[in-house]
């Protein structure tokens, strides 16, 4: 057994030649003479950033038919569904469609692959797209056959006249040419004649895994490839004083020892002797320590009381209210919480003629790019992110900083691409982790049990710091360099959607509303976006909120909610969870302490206020000696318009459902003076099999109303409904995420 | 020079006795089955047989193998056209997300399933309560696991 010949990267050299002999296009073709129609029917957001026809599809004269998406998978089935789109509107087995993702000299530029957006955003001008060609060669075939385009019938890229006469895409193609804008008022299949959109096509990337094929990028082994590893200071303020660079350079399989200011970093040939060599470099080397984190007051502590907070009432509502016959306030807090992948973030570089050439699992290669500009003080135009995958995610994890990490380290080997490959330690203590966050609460509820008025009032770090985002470079490394490049300042997601407010609207009809932010834009720790960004921990707040509003008015959870919804999706998602759930009205009271305590709880959350409608009912089990938390049982209702995959939906309602009750139950950063020390998976432990609960998700299918995104929608559901069922069989609020043995204990003592 | 008995083949490799399993699996062979993850032996991502039982590559030296250790990773367990019944039920069940943990997922289920052919539920939870699975496919895998031991239906 050998090293396999051929390798990925020389096989995407191929591929990527195909494609562009295929077209007969250059790189940067779709600038050219880009211009988007004006006026007429709305632009879809990625087709005004990419006008162009033939930067979404092309067709060879063979019949090959190439598309291209600025998606990039991120293990949520994104590619299957951008082939289930295009194969749908181009009428062209999907299996025989040649997918092109996430490439900066080859895909459309559609930014970063997240915030539930793929399939909304991304789909959509795909699947325009797709039309608009299906249209312009079908247009060949009837004017060649002097027939209505409707009369011409397309099977897997053939089109047939009604006569019987047959032209392939192929053929077609000759005559016409895609280098135009696309054509808005293309239409698109409406979903009673769809056949591959809404089924549950099985993911295109899923036999490859299950049998050890190369698909990530951790399987990238181009010949001559060395490895690279990062001497990581001991604190996130540390910086170098001293190193003994010859001594490591000594060591078994070094090739070259980099110091750039306070980067440091090793390149050999062996995993393990670059791995060796970085930790014998970060132990001998000499750091000046930096100020201590929080300057040593407690995380929430330190929030309340941050000089730089930046205070703000983003949203109110004003109406006419009955008076209030009860008002309540409450304050819930969520601790520090990691992305915590499976596999640490991984990148390979290469330097050539001044060109750099970087593999990454990045969610968006474009805005990788231009901060790899500012890092490596190089034009953008030479370097070229392409897209390959890596362990799931769930956010802004090192994806992006270990892409520069390989090619500061790559750079000193130049024609020698260089993998990076973080450990896992390495991931926990350095990549941004998903913000702590402090909610206060407070509400007027009416006689009748309606809310009169509601105030969400949220302190929390920021929660989206990716690359591309502001004038700085948000790359890690950039931030340790001798000429370094600073972090953009970061700064709120607008709502709706919202960064760390996100959710913090309420889903219920409150006349009287107001939302106030309280930004804390310095990140002793840093922080970006983790899976829901600040919408987890907001409709948490406001689902605990609920539930003890209704106690307050004696009552059911579900009795009370219904009474303030004036959303039928909402409420439909609702009705068919408890529905499962077999649900018993009930009205939460203080019990008396047993050994073991049984509850069920509601959640329910409209993702970003604007995406997709969950319902989650839970049922926990407490063990009141321990504290422990047991989830049994997770119901799930979801709707997020049309499903393009139904199972695929599935699949993410479920495993989101799974995460939070991870994120719920047991997560919580640690740390020391200097940097996290909550790295591994014995000090960050994560759900396994015994605290998976059993889960049961259905969709309630609305064919004919547009996509929404469904990435996201589970986490704040989940987690509330958890919450409420320890309410529910306590009567006791724990109120700080995640409810620990001993949050549950203190709680049960009260 | 170390010699390996890898997939049923006889393969050797210039590394140290004290390299660990995972490199020389990964990167003197390149096979991808088997995956880095934590590299403590405490997600299970870099599960392979040696001599039928699921042992973590990155905790296993290559001087800690007997002599003539058969060593089956993924690729060894079956192919798109002969595959294992494990690896034909997670394509049926859909059984993965992002797919870095399915190797050790599928290795460590297979082990399991030629111990016990006809394991329960709660069987295979706690068999394979050290393989983690951050997108939360858990129930999947269960489910993939049941229906290899029905025989694939």
């Amino acid at each position: 057994m050998t090293t396999r010949p051929e390798t990925t990267v020389s096989r995407r050299a191929f591929a990527v030649g195909a494609v562009s002999a295929a077209a007969g296009l250059t790189i940067g073709f779709r600038w050219a003479s880009a211009q988007a129609p004006q006026g007429g029917p709305a632009v879809p957001p990625m087709i005004r950033a990419n006008p162009q026809l033939d930067a979404w599809v092309r067709i060879a004269p063979d019949g090959r038919v190439t598309v291209m998406t600025g998606r990039v998978e991120i293990g949520q089935g994104m590619l299957t569904v951008m082939r289930q789109v295009a194969a749908e509107e181009l009428d062209v087995a999907p299996d025989r469609l040649f997918l092109v993702s996430g490439d900066t000299a080859l895909t459309p530029n559609e930014g970063t692959t997240a915030g539930s957006l793929a399939v909304k955003l991304g789909s959509t001008a795909l699947g325009l797209a797709c039309a608009d060609a299906r249209a312009t060669l079908v247009g060949v075939a009837a004017a060649a056959w002097n027939v209505q385009a409707g009369q011409i019938k397309v099977e897997d890229g053939q089109m047939i006249g009604p006569a019987g006469q047959r032209m392939s895409y192929g053929d077609a193609a000759g005559s016409i040419s895609l280098s135009r804008p696309v054509d808005v008022t293309a239409r698109r299949k409406p979903a009673s004649q769809q056949r591959i959109i809404g089924t549950s096509y099985p993911r295109v990337d899923i036999p490859a895994k299950v049998f050890g094929q190369q698909v990530f990028i951790h399987d990238l082994r181009p010949d001559g490839m060395l490895f690279g590893a990062i001497a990581r200071p001991p604190a996130y303020a540390a910086r170098l004083a001293a190193a003994d660079l010859a001594a490591v350079k000594a060591m078994p399989g070094v090739v070259e020892v980099v110091r750039d200011g306070s980067f440091l970093g090793v390149v050999a040939r062996r995993e393990e002797q670059a791995q060796a060599a970085a930790i014998a470099l970060a132990r001998s080397a000499k750091w000046d320590a930096g100020a201590p984190l929080f300057g040593g007051k407690g995380i929430f502590d330190h929030m309340l009381t941050a000089a730089d907070a930046e205070t703000s009432v983003l949203h109110t509502a004003k109406g006419d209210a009955p008076a209030a016959a009860a008002t309540r306030q409450a304050e819930y807090r969520r601790h520090f919480q990691a992305h915590a992948s499976i596999g640490a973030s991984c990148a390979l570089a290469e330097w050539k003629d001044g060109r750099l050439t970087v593999w990454s699992h990045t969610q968006g290669p474009f805005p990788l790019r231009a901060d790899l500009a500012k890092a490596l003080k190089v034009p953008r135009e030479a370097i070229r992110v392409i897209h390959a995958q890596g362990a799931g995610c769930y956010g802004h994890n090192g994806a992006d900083d270990v892409a520069l990490d390989a090619a500061l380290l790559a750079r000193a080997v130049p024609g020698r691409p260089v993998r990076v490959h973080w450990a896992h330690e390495e991931e926990m203590a350095w990549e941004p982790w998903g913000s702590a966050m402090i909610t206060r609460l407070t509400a007027g509820v009416s006689a009748t049990a309606g809310l009169t008025a509601w105030t969400h009032d949220v302190w929390s770090f920021p929660h989206s710091t990716r690359p591309g985002s502001g004038s700085g470079c948000d790359l890690r490394s950039a931030w340790y360099l001798a000429d370094p490049v600073a972090p953009s300042k970061a700064a709120e997601i607008p709502l709706p959607t919202g960064g760390a407010a996100r959710n913090a609207v309420p889903i219920y009809a409150v006349p009287n509303q107001a939302v106030t932010l309280h930004f804390l834009p310095t990140m002793p720790i840093r922080t970006s976006a983790l899976r829901t960004l600040g919408g987890y921990f907001n409709a948490v707040s406001s689902e605990m909120f609920i539930d003890e509003l209704a106690a307050m008015s004696g009552r059911d959870p579900l009795a009370f909610r219904l009474a303030n919804i004036r959303d039928q999706r909402l409420e439909a998602v609702l009705r068919r969870a408890v529905e499962m759930s077999g649900w018993t009205p009930r009205v939460v009271v203080r019990r008396p302490i047993e050994p073991e305590m049984v509850g069920t709880g509601i959640g329910l959350s409209r993702y970003k206020n604007l995406e997709s409608y969950v319902a989650v009912v839970a049922e926990v089990s407490v063990d009141t000696k321990s504290g422990a938390v047991r989830v049994l049982r997770l119901w799930s209702a979801t709707d997020v318009g049309r499903a393009i995959n139904p199972d695929g939906v599935i699949n993410q309602v479920d495993g989101g459902m799974a995460q939070a009750a991870s994120w719920t139950l047991q997560e919580a950063g640690r740390w020391d003076a200097g940097i996290m020390k909550a790295v591994d998976y014995a000090s960050y432990p994560i759900q396994d099999f015994s605290a998976t609960p059993l889960m049961s998700s259905v969709l309630i299918d609305r064919p004919e109303a547009p996509s929404l995104g469904a990435g996201e929608g589970s986490q704040a559901p989940a987690g509330a409904a958890i919450a409420n069922a320890i309410y529910a069989a306590t009567g006791r609020r724990v109120t700080e995420v995640p409810f620990t043995p001993e949050r549950v204990l203190a709680a049960l003592a009260t | 020079m170390a010699s390996l008995n890898v997939n049923g083949r006889s393969v050797s490799v210039d590394a140290d006795p004290g390299t660990l399993l995972v490199y020389v699996l990964r990167n003197d062979l390149a096979l991808n089955g088997p995956k880095l993850g934590c590299g403590s032996g405490l997600c299970g991502a870099c599960t392979v047989h040696v001599d039928d039982r699921a042992v973590r590559s990155c905790q296993t030296p290559l001087s800690a193998l007997a002599p003539n250790a058969r060593i089956v990773t993924l690729e060894g367990l079956g192919t798109p056209e002969r595959p294992h019944p494990l690896q034909a039920a997670f394509i049926a069940e859909q059984a993965v997300q992002c797919g870095y943990c399915t190797n050790g997922m599928i290795m460590e289920g297979a082990a399991l399933l030629a111990a016990t052919p006809r394991p329960s539920e709660a069987q295979i939870r706690q068999q394979m309560n050290a393989n983690l699975c951050r997108c939360g496919c858990q129930q999947r895998v269960v489910r993939a696991v049941q229906r290899a031991a029905r025989g694939g239906v």
